[in-house]
C-alpha cells in the first residue's frame, strides 16, 4: 500500500460511526480528566481496560488514545486558571499562563493554549502518517550517551528559568536533583535516602512535587494573603481574541516546537513533560525579549502547549512501530492492546494495519473535535474564576488530594504532597524559583541513570560521550548555550564601554 | 446567568462522581473490617467445610495495568463468573516498594481468611535484596497457576548465534559483553541471566549488567548500545518475528510448543544445565487456617479446568503451570535457597 492509500484506509476505519463516537467519548473524557488537577490519563486509561474487553482492537486504541491526548489538551486549562497543572506535561504552561490569567487575560491564554495544542497535535499526526516507520530508527539511535547529553542540555537552562538571583535558581535545582535520587537506585539496587521505608523505595512521584510546589503553594499564599480574588482585575477573563502581532510572534515558536516536540516524543523515556520544558526553555533562550517570560508572554504558553501535544502524538511511534512503550501512559495502552488480542510491535503494521492507520487517522479527527469542543467552552471554563475564594480553595485542595491518592493509593503520598506544598510556599516567601527545582527533578534523575549506564557500557571511559556523533553534537550545543550568552554579554559590554569612553 | 448556574452544577456533579469513584474501594474495605469478627466466629464453627462468608479482598501489590494487577483481575473474574466462589471479589491496588507495601498490608491482616494476592518471583527477589522484611515464608502459598520463561536475546546482526558463543566470549573477556535488563541488579532480570551463565561456567561476579528504565532494554538492544537483553519469552516474540533479534536461549525444560516460540532453543539442549520458571501464583495471609487454604486451593484447581480460564491463558499468552499448595511451597523454598547462594557468591548478599 502506498502512503496515500494507507491514510485513506485509516480514515475508512476511523470514520465508521462507532469509531467516531469512541473518539468523541475519548477526547471528552480526556479533556475533563486533564482539567482536574492531579487526575491524569494513566488512571483513566487503566480504568478503561476492562471496558475494552470484546471491543475491536482499533476501537479500543482509538478510545484510549483519545483520552491520552485529550487529557494533555485539557490539562492546560487548570494550569492557566489555577496555577495547578492538570497533568504533568502542562507544568510549563503555568509559567506564563497563570500570569496572563492574573492580568485578566485568561480567555486569551486559554485560546492560545487550545490553538497551539491543536497545531501541535496536528503536526504530530501528519508526522505519524508520513514517517512513523522511518522515525523508529531515530528512536533507536538514542542510547544512554545521547539521553545524558539531551538532559544536560535541558539543565543548562536553569539559570534562564530564574527571575532574580541565579544563585537561588541553582540552589533550587540542586535540591531538585537531590530529591530525584530518593529511592532504590536502578544501577546498583542500593537504597538512597529512603530511611529504610518501603514507601520511599520508588522515589517521589512527579505529580506530588508538581502539585505541591505549584497548586498547594498558590493556595497557601491565597489563604495567608487574605486576598479576596485570585486576580487583580477581579472577575474579568478578557477577550478570546488573539491580535495579529501576537499571531506573528507565535507562529514561529509554535511551528518549531511542534516539530521538536514530536521528535522528543518519539524518544522512549523522554515524553511530553520533557518536551514541554525544553520548548519553553529554548523559546525563552532565543527570544529577543527573554525577560518578559514568566510574566505573561504569549509565547510562553504557545511553545509548551504545542510541544506537549506534539510529543503525545510522537510517543505513539515507538509504541506502534517497535512495541516499546516510551511512557507510563503508553505502557498501560500496550497492556490494553494485549487484552484485546493485539501484540504491538514491529509486526503491527503488517498484522493489524487497521489498528495502526485507524488510530493515526482518528487522531486527526480527535484534534479537530478537541478544538471545536474547547474553544466555545473557554468562557465557561473561565467561570471557575467567579467561584468564591473559599470554595475554590477547597476544590483545588480536594482535587489535588484525590489526584495523588488516585495514582498511588497511599496516605503517605498525601503527607508528602502537603510537605511539598509547605516547601513551595517557603520557597516563594524567600523568592526561590520553583521551576528549576521541578526541571532538575525530571531531567536530573534520567541524566544520572543515563550517565552511569553509559559508563558501565564503556567500562568507565568518558570517551563514549564524544565518540558518538549525536551525543557529541548535543554536548557542544549544551556548552555553547552555557557560555555563548556570557561571551555575547562581554562583547556588547565592551562595545558599550568603548562607546562611552 | 441561569445557564451558567446549570453548568456549575454540572461541574460539581462531575466532581462528586469522581470523588465517590475514588473512595468506593475504601468504603468496602472498612465494611469488611467491621464484619471481620463475626465471620471469624462463623469459620471456626464449621471448620471442616469452610466457605467464604463475605466479599474477598484481592490485593494487587502493584499499580493498575501491570502483571500482578492483570493476574488478580483475571483470576477474580473467572472465579466469580464461573460461580466457583459465591462471594464478590474486589481487586484492590496497593502499589509501592516493588510489592513491599502491599505485602506489609497483607501481613497486618495475617489472620484474615478473605484476603488473597497474586505473586511471582519478586516475592523472593525483593526480600533477598533487603527491600522487604517479608518473603514467601510469611504467607500461605495456595497454588501456582502459570509459568513463563526467561529469554536471552541479541540483535540480528550480533556475532553471537548460540548461547555457547556468548558464554565463550564472556569466559574470555567478561567486560566485552554488556547485558541489559529492565530492573536493578539483584532483581529477576539480572539473576536469571547470572544463574544461566553461572551454570555454563562463567565467572558470574564479572558480568557487566546495565539496568534500563521504562522498558527501554529492547531499545538499547536494537540500537546496538548493549549486547544482550535478559527478558521474558513473551517480550521476544514480536521482534523475533520481525527478524530484528536472535534468541540465544530460553530457560524452559523442553522446547515450547506453539509455532513461533517452538523455534527458540533451550539452554538445556545447548548443554547448559539451567531451568528458570517465571511462575505466577496466588497466596494468602500467613496465618490462614488449613481449611480455608484448602478451600482456595480447590477453587483455583477448579478454575484452571474451566474453558473461561483457558481462554484467558490464550488471551495473555500464559503457559499453564499448576502446582498445588504443598508442591508450590517446597518449590519456593528450593528456588529461594538456590538464588540466595548465587547472590552470596557474586557478592550481592552477605
Amino acid at each position: 500500500m502506498s502512503t496515500l492509500e494507507s491514510v485513506l484506509y485509516g480514515f475508512e476505519v476511523a470514520l465508521t460511526w462507532q469509531n467516531v463516537m469512541f473518539v468523541f467519548i475519548g477526547v471528552l473524557a480526556g479533556t475533563i480528566i486533564g482539567m482536574l488537577p492531579g487526575l491524569g490519563p494513566i488512571s483513566a486509561i487503566a480504568v478503561m481496560i476492562p471496558l475494552s474487553y470484546g471491543m475491536p482492537p482499533s476501537s479500543a486504541l482509538i478510545l484510549m488514545a483519545g483520552v491520552y491526548y485529550g487529557a494533555i489538551f485539557g490539562g492546560s486549562t487548570s494550569s492557566v486558571l489555577l496555577n495547578a497543572p492538570g497533568v504533568a506535561s502542562t507544568v510549563a504552561t503555568t509559567f506564563d499562563g497563570y500570569p496572563l490569567a492574573q492580568q485578566g487575560k485568561a480567555g486569551k491564554a486559554l485560546a492560545i493554549a487550545a490553538l497551539s495544542s491543536f497545531v501541535g497535535g496536528t503536526v504530530a499526526t501528519i508526522g505519524l502518517m508520513l514517517i512513523a516507520p522511518q522515525l523508529s530508527k531515530v528512536a533507536l539511535t538514542f542510547g544512554p550517551t545521547e539521553y545524558f547529553a539531551l538532559m544536560l542540555l535541558g539543565l543548562t537552562a536553569i539559570a534562564s528559568l530564574s527571575d532574580g538571583s541565579s544563585v537561588k535558581a541553582f540552589i533550587s535545582a540542586t535540591v531538585g536533583v537531590m530529591v530525584a535520587t530518593i529511592g532504590v537506585d536502578a544501577q546498583t539496587g542500593t537504597q538512597r535516602f529512603t530511611f529504610g521505608s518501603p514507601k520511599l523505595f520508588d522515589g517521589i512521584d512527579f505529580l506530588v512535587i508538581a502539585l505541591g510546589l505549584f497548586a498547594l503553594a498558590e493556595v497557601t499564599q491565597l489563604i495567608i494573603s487574605r486576598k479576596e480574588s485570585l486576580f487583580k482585575s477581579g472577575s474579568n477573563i478578557g477577550s478570546l481574541k488573539i491580535t495579529k502581532p501576537e499571531v506573528k510572534k507565535m507562529a514561529g515558536p509554535v511551528g518549531r516546537q511542534s516539530v521538536l516536540g514530536f521528535l522528543i516524543g518519539v524518544l522512549p523515556g523522554a515524553g511530553a513533560t520533557i518536551a514541554s520544558f525544553l520548548a519553553y526553555i529554548t523559546e525563552k533562550r532565543i527570544s529577543k525579549d527573554p525577560d518578559s517570560f514568566g510574566k505573561g508572554n504569549v509565547v510562553g504558553v504557545a511553545a509548551p502547549e504545542s510541544a506537549n501535544n506534539a510529543a503525545a502524538g510522537g510517543s505513539f511511534v515507538p509504541l506502534l512501530t517497535l512495541g516499546i512503550p516510551g511512557s507510563g501512559t503508553t505502557a498501560i495502552m500496550l497492556g490494553a492492546l494485549l487484552v484485546v488480542g493485539v501484540q504491538p510491535g514491529p509486526m503491527l503494521l503488517t498484522d493489524h494495519p487497521d489498528v495502526f492507520w485507524g488510530v493515526i487517522a482518528s487522531m486527526y479527527i480527535g484534534n479537530v473535535m478537541l478544538l471545536i469542543l474547547n474553544l466555545p467552552l473557554i468562557p465557561y471554563f473561565a467561570r471557575i474564576l467567579y467561584i468564591p475564594k473559599g470554595m475554590l480553595i477547597s476544590l483545588i485542595l480536594i482535587f489535588c488530594l484525590i489526584g495523588v491518592y488516585g495514582v498511588s493509593f497511599s496516605q503517605f503520598d498525601l503527607y508528602l504532597l502537603i510537605i511539598f506544598g509547605v516547601i513551595g510556599y517557603l520557597m516563594r516567601l524567600f523568592s526561590f524559583p520553583p521551576a528549576p527545582f521541578i526541571l532538575a527533578f525530571i531531567l536530573g534523575g534520567m541524566m544520572e541513570q543515563s550517565f552511569r549506564q553509559a559508563l558501565t557500557i564503556s567500562n568507565g571511559s568518558l570517551r563514549i560521550f564524544f565518540d558518538r556523533p549525536v551525543s557529541l553534537a548535543l554536548l557542544i550545543i549544551a556548552f555553547a548555550s552555557l557560555f555563548v550568552p556570557f561571551l555575547i554579554q562581554r562583547i556588547t559590554n565592551r562595545g558599550k564601554k568603548a562607546k562611552t569612553s | 446567568m441561569n445557564m451558567n448556574k446549570n453548568f456549575l452544577t454540572f461541574v460539581l456533579i462531575l466532581a462528586l462522581t469522581a470523588i465517590l469513584a475514588a473512595c468506593g474501594d475504601d468504603n468496602e474495605n472498612e465494611n469488611e473490617n467491621e464484619n471481620e469478627n463475626s465471620s471469624e466466629a462463623n469459620s471456626s464453627v464449621e471448620a471442616d467445610a469452610w466457605k467464604p462468608s463475605k466479599p474477598i479482598e484481592f490485593i494487587a501489590p502493584a499499580g493498575a495495568g501491570g502483571g500482578w494487577d492483570t493476574t488478580a483481575r483475571t483470576v477474580a473474574k473467572v472465579l466469580e463468573e464461573e460461580s466457583i466462589v459465591d462471594q464478590r471479589m474486589a481487586v484492590v491496588n496497593k502499589p509501592g516498594g516493588g510489592g513491599a507495601i502491599g505485602w506489609s498490608y497483607i501481613n497486618e491482616k495475617s489472620t484474615d481468611e478473605h484476603l488473597l494476592f497474586p505473586t511471582s518471583p519478586p516475592i523472593m527477589f525483593v526480600p533477598l535484596n533487603d527491600q522487604s522484611d517479608l518473603g514467601h515464608k510469611d504467607f500461605t502459598p495456595l497454588a501456582a497457576l502459570t509459568g513463563d520463561y526467561a529469554a536471552f536475546i541479541v540483535s540480528a546482526d550480533s556475532p553471537f548465534d548460540t548461547m555457547n558463543d556468548l558464554v565463550d566470549a564472556m569466559k574470555e573477556d567478561p567486560s566485552s559483553v554488556t547485558v541489559v535488563g529492565d530492573s536493578a541488579p539483584g532483581s529477576m532480570d539480572h539473576m536469571q541471566f547470572i544463574k544461566a551463565v553461572h551454570a555454563a561456567g562463567v565467572d558470574a561476579k564479572e558480568v557487566k549488567f546495565v539496568s534500563s528504565q521504562d522498558g527501554a532494554g529492547m531499545t538499547m538492544l536494537l540500537g546496538g548500545q548493549v549486547d544482550v537483553y535478559s527478558t521474558g519469552v513473551g517480550e521476544a516474540v514480536e521482534q523475533y518475528r520481525a527478524g530484528n533479534i536472535k534468541v540465544l536461549g530460553i530457560t524452559s525444560e523442553e522446547r515450547l510448543t506453539e509455532d513461533v516460540v517452538s523455534e527458540f532453543p533451550t539452554l538445556k539442549e545447548q548443554g547448559i544445565d539451567d531451568v528458570f520458571i517465571v511462575w505466577r501464583g496466588i497466596m494468602g495471609p500467613g496465618d490462614m487456617s488449613e481449611e480455608s487454604a484448602a478451600f482456595y486451593e480447590n477453587a483455583l484447581k477448579e478454575m484452571t479446568e474451566t474453558d473461561a480460564w483457558k481462554e484467558e491463558l490464550e488471551r495473555y499468552g500464559w503457559e499453564p503451570n499448576w502446582m498445588g499448595s504443598e508442591e508450590f511451597s517446597a518449590f519456593l523454598d528450593e528456588q529461594y535457597d538456590t538464588i540466595e547462594e548465587l547472590m552470596i557468591e557474586i557478592g550481592l548478599r552477605n
